[in-house]
């Protein structure tokens, strides 16, 4: 009478755990994850400082109502995906102030020469000044006074 | 007889796992960003950095006479960098640290009750050197607990050219 010399085992790792950890890392990419990237356009390389504010919501000065304004090294606005050089800038800015005035008509708020619009200003740090300055003031004839002049922290 | 039900969970962890790939690879780290709040109103005449009587400064419909304007002139260098600083009718020697050291001075005397300043940018000026300006001023108004007032305005041809 012979004994069977192979007896079959088998190995059944426990996925339970694995699956666990899994879970832990989808939940960590789901809350840091962010789809509203539009506005914060990666080639406009911001300049640094060391006293500015972090950006926060609800932020004193910033209202909710913004307009991000992406202005690259050679003076032109980035917006809504299009490369507009600084003529067609803008006339861009007269026109989102007009979309604002309309927006504001339509939800029935008392008409004002000043918008409550947060201009987020994110330039590139080699943009010389009269390109920046010509966008300001086109932004400031337009009824816009608050403005939020992006930068890296140190 | 007892029956064990065992629930494979090796298809739950195959979707798992392409789950945590579409997320890996939509993920972009943002850089922290700060920034500077202001309201930006148009440009107002300097007035004369002497101390004056409300009633003898130059009448603006845009700032009070009240208020008084610390005018300062940014003048670009090679290649867009900062070069000559000039606070009221000084030239800073001295780069960035002695501009907040004169800040410092300005913001701080009771006999000269500066309360806002007007900068007037060199139009060639790269905006990198214009921000670590904004950077001196915002620490100087901090540190004499005021708040920072600015307004900005580019120098003509005429002023840079009387260099």
């Amino acid at each position: 009478m012979s004994a069977s010399l192979s007896s079959e085992t088998k190995a059944e790792p426990n996925l339970t755990p694995l699956l666990d950890v899994v879970f832990q890392l989808i939940t960590f990419f789901m809350l840091v994850i962010n789809f509203s990237n539009e506005n914060y356009d990666q080639r406009v390389r911001l300049p640094i400082a060391g006293s500015a504010q972090p950006t926060e919501e609800g932020q004193k000065g910033v209202s909710e109502d913004r307009l991000v304004l992406n202005i690259s090294k050679q003076g032109h606005l980035l917006i809504n995906g299009q490369d507009l050089p600084p003529h067609q800038a803008l006339e861009e800015v007269r026109h989102q102030a007009t979309l604002v005035r309309r927006n504001l008509d339509a939800a029935g708020v008392k008409k004002s020469n000043d918008l409550p619009t947060t201009i987020i200003l994110r330039a590139d740090r080699d943009t010389e000044f009269s390109n920046l300055y010509s966008l300001i003031t086109q932004c400031q004839a337009s009824g816009f006074r608050k403005f939020a002049l992006k930068a890296m922290s140190e | 007889m007892e029956q064990s039900l065992e629930i494979p969970i090796t298809p739950m962890l195959d979707m798992a796992f392409q789950l945590l790939t579409f997320f890996i690879l939509t993920y972009h780290p943002m850089p922290s960003e700060v920034q500077f709040v202001m309201n930006l109103m148009p440009a107002a005449p300097a007035t004369d950095i002497k101390a004056q009587q409300p009633e003898a400064a130059e009448a603006n419909p845009d700032v009070p006479a009240s208020l008084k304007t610390l005018p300062t002139t940014l003048r670009a260098g090679e290649g867009g960098t900062l070069g000559r600083i000039t606070l009221g009718e000084n030239e800073i020697q001295g780069g960035l640290e002695a501009l907040k050291r004169e800040l410092d001075v300005y913001l701080t005397d009771p006999t000269l009750p500066f309360e806002q300043t007007l900068i007037k940018v060199d139009p060639d000026l790269k905006y990198d050197a214009l921000m670590r300006v904004i950077d001196i001023f915002s620490k100087a108004f901090s540190d004499a607990k005021k708040e920072p007032k600015l307004a900005f305005a580019e120098l003509s041809a005429e002023e840079k050219a009387a260099q």
